[in-house]
């Protein structure tokens, strides 16, 4: 952090000390931003106590679905927001993830413990995210997004011509999350370890998702979007990169349809593939703050509370109507997102220009 | 054996018509202003539903007027649903193309779940233009309404060929999307070719939805294959290409159909997608297309 720093009051101490020891891994902060960051994590580790205490238990499930789906926009995040390489078709890496659990569950062996299907689903979102990066991302801008965007449909439409195997509309059921970790056994039925199961995940991600924002790779995809000619005239491999960044995104996404799969505890096309579950990640993302990591999280939690809790009152298919509108406003009024924009009257009010997303 | 080939040929040449009047709406607009409009088959379901509300007792009931008539009114809520979108959004936002992208899929997404709210996610029957079928006699057996679709399409096709090259307001519109700045610098009026090109693309997507809604189904979900069908032939045929389009169309509309003849719809668009990756591989720039230029 700069020297002519004037730090005051005991938020600003804090904050710098953070700043002194991580502030080059994830970025510095000034003091509001600071206190909002572990505000957040703070009101989100607690969750279980103020939900039952306000009487507001059925909120803990959405924020549990609002993590996962932090985790899915995050992934997006970096590899769309950081290289500008927008995937329309992401839903198939976690939808992929999904059915990997479910076909495994369904055809190899139904006792499959949740340890062993788990790593394999990651691994096929990994290699689906590879057959899917390596030819398409030889192209350019629209090309790009188009060919994206047309896998998902293909995959989509697959589910259907499959359906002797994958269940077709009604999907396949792959039960809740159990196993022992330390001797003590974890399940999801019960409605706070759920929460954990799917909130730790997401914290783990965001922790490391920011650390590759923030380090020289990150710096390399950002300038990928911005010039990349510049990027490859200063002999640096871009296609090497935004294949890495696409590697790097499909693993949290793999992460994240595997805890989808087990929330809802049926994988099938409408929750998983449908087009729509693609744009809304990228809704949260662009809601939240495209290349931030932060952002995307923000918007998720934010799209998520509002789809689950407070658009009901439009009615099953009102919410959407109302939801899209929503996105749809942002989109024009404020197409850097809401939770930047936050963040920088934050970063304004405090004395230093910490934490910049850019 | 030859019964069976001649009907390929001949139902393949029917849906091609419709694929090529989709696909040219979708062209048009990205030769002009460089927007990929993901509304367009949201446009798509405007014309099927709008014939539906004006031609079937079962909606308005008082609203019942013959289907010719239905047809120039799916065309007109077309063309006026994209204009107003173009006027009203696009606009505003087109000098970002991700936001762009991304504003109009999320405005076919409203339309659809609008679609819901208003007639049900059911799948509708459309009023018949021209019930019954005719042939027969070589073992080929066509629909009337596949070979009105057939011939609608391709008036209207020759209509907007006309338009684009033998009239000045057309030409134009070809102009700009061959240079924009060279356009402007000869006096083209931008924003209103712009607005012109949304309006007939509109009315071409308007015109299509009645009989795509007729031949497959009119549903809240009817917008996205068309869409997908109109990316890839779009790409295929090259971008901002008519005449790439129509050829494109042909090549897609007889491959789908050999494919579902062959190994059933439910993978309809499975090869038109693999034709696409190795076209964008081999040739990115389409059939007649330019390659795509950062300005």
């Amino acid at each position: 952090m700069s020297s002519d720093t004037q730090t005051g009051g005991p938020l600003e101490s804090v904050a710098d000390g953070y700043n002194d020891r991580f502030g080059h891994l994830f970025g510095e902060l000034n003091g509001p931003q600071f206190a909002l960051l572990i505000g957040s994590l703070a009101v989100l580790l607690v969750a279980p106590v103020w939900t039952s205490l306000l009487g507001v238990g059925g909120l803990l499930r959405t924020l549990a679905l609002a993590s996962i789906w932090a985790i899915l926009a995050m992934a997006w995040d970096i590899q769309s927001g950081y290289t500008g390489y927008i995937s329309f078709g992401h839903a198939v890496l976690s939808g992929g993830a999904a059915y990997t659990t479910a076909m495994l569950v369904a055809h190899v062996n139904p006792d499959l413990p949740f340890l062993v299907t788990a790593p394999i689903s990651v691994l096929a979102a990994l290699v689906i995210g590879l057959v899917i990066a390596v030819p398409s991302l030889r192209l350019r801008g629209p090309y790009f997004s188009l060919v994206t965007f047309v896998a998902g449909l293909i995959f989509y439409q697959l589910t259907y011509a499959f359906s002797g195997y994958t269940g077709g509309e009604l999907g396949q059921r792959v039960g809740r999350i159990e196993f022992e970790l330390a001797g003590a056994q974890v399940t999801t039925f019960d409605p706070v370890t759920r929460y954990y199961v799917m909130l730790v995940p997401m914290l783990v991600i965001a922790v490391a998702l920011l650390y590759v924002a923030r380090s020289n790779v990150g710096m390399i995809l950002i300038a990928i979007r911005e010039n990349e000619e510049a990027v490859a005239a200063a002999g640096i491999d871009t296609t090497k990169f935004k294949i890495w960044s696409f590697v790097l995104s499909s693993i949290p996404m793999g992460v994240g349809g595997v805890l989808l799969a087990h929330f809802y505890g049926t994988v099938n096309p409408l929750n998983f593939l449908l087009v729509d579950r693609s744009i809304e990640i990228i809704a949260m993302a662009v809601v939240g703050g495209m290349s931030s990591i932060l952002g995307p999280i923000g918007g998720a939690f934010l799209v998520i509370v509002l789809r689950e809790e407070v658009l009901g009152v439009f009615g099953v298919t009102g919410r959407w109507v109302a939801l899209w509108t929503v996105v749809l406003l942002v989109l024009v009024f404020a197409r850097d997102g809401l939770f930047r924009k936050l963040w920088h009257v934050l970063g304004d009010w405090g004395r230093i220009d910490g934490g910049d997303d850019e | 054996m030859l019964g069976a080939i001649g009907s390929f040929l001949v139902t393949g040449a029917m849906i091609s018509a419709i694929y090529a009047l989709i696909a040219i709406g979708f062209t048009m607009i990205f030769g002009v202003g460089g927007v990929l409009n993901l509304a367009h088959g949201g446009l798509i379901m405007l014309g099927a539903y709008g014939f539906l509300v004006v031609t079937s007792s079962s909606t308005v009931e008082f609203l019942t007027i013959p289907p010719i008539a239905g047809l120039a009114v799916a065309i007109a809520v077309g063309a006026v649903a994209s204009y107003g979108l173009y006027v009203g959004l696009v606009e505003y936002i087109e000098d970002n193309p991700v936001i762009t992208f991304l504003a109009t899929l999320v405005v076919a997404l409203i339309l659809a779940e609008l679609a819901v709210v208003a007639f049900s996610s059911s799948p509708r029957g459309l009023v018949n233009l021209a019930p019954g079928s005719s042939g027969g006699s070589l073992g080929i057996r066509v629909t009337n309404i596949e070979i009105v679709a057939f011939v609608v399409s391709w008036v209207a096709i020759g209509l907007l060929w006309y338009y684009v090259t033998r009239t000045d307001e057309g030409r134009s519109i070809l102009a700009t999307s061959m240079s924009q700045r060279g356009a402007q610098l000869t006096g083209v009026d931008l924003p209103s070719i712009k607005a012109r090109t949304w309006l007939i693309a509109g009315g071409l997507a308007g015109l299509a939805g009645v009989f795509i809604g007729t031949l497959q189904q009119t549903s809240p979900v009817m917008w996205l294959d068309p869409l997908a069908l109109a990316f890839i032939i779009v790409v295929i045929g090259g971008i901002g290409s008519i005449k790439g389009s129509i050829v494109a169309a042909y090549l897609i509309g007889y491959l789908e159909t050999l494919t579902v003849t062959l190994l059933g719809s439910g993978f309809r668009g499975t090869f038109s997608l693999v034709v696409l990756v190795i076209v964008l591989l081999v040739m990115p720039q389409g059939l007649y297309g330019r390659e795509w230029v950062h300005e």
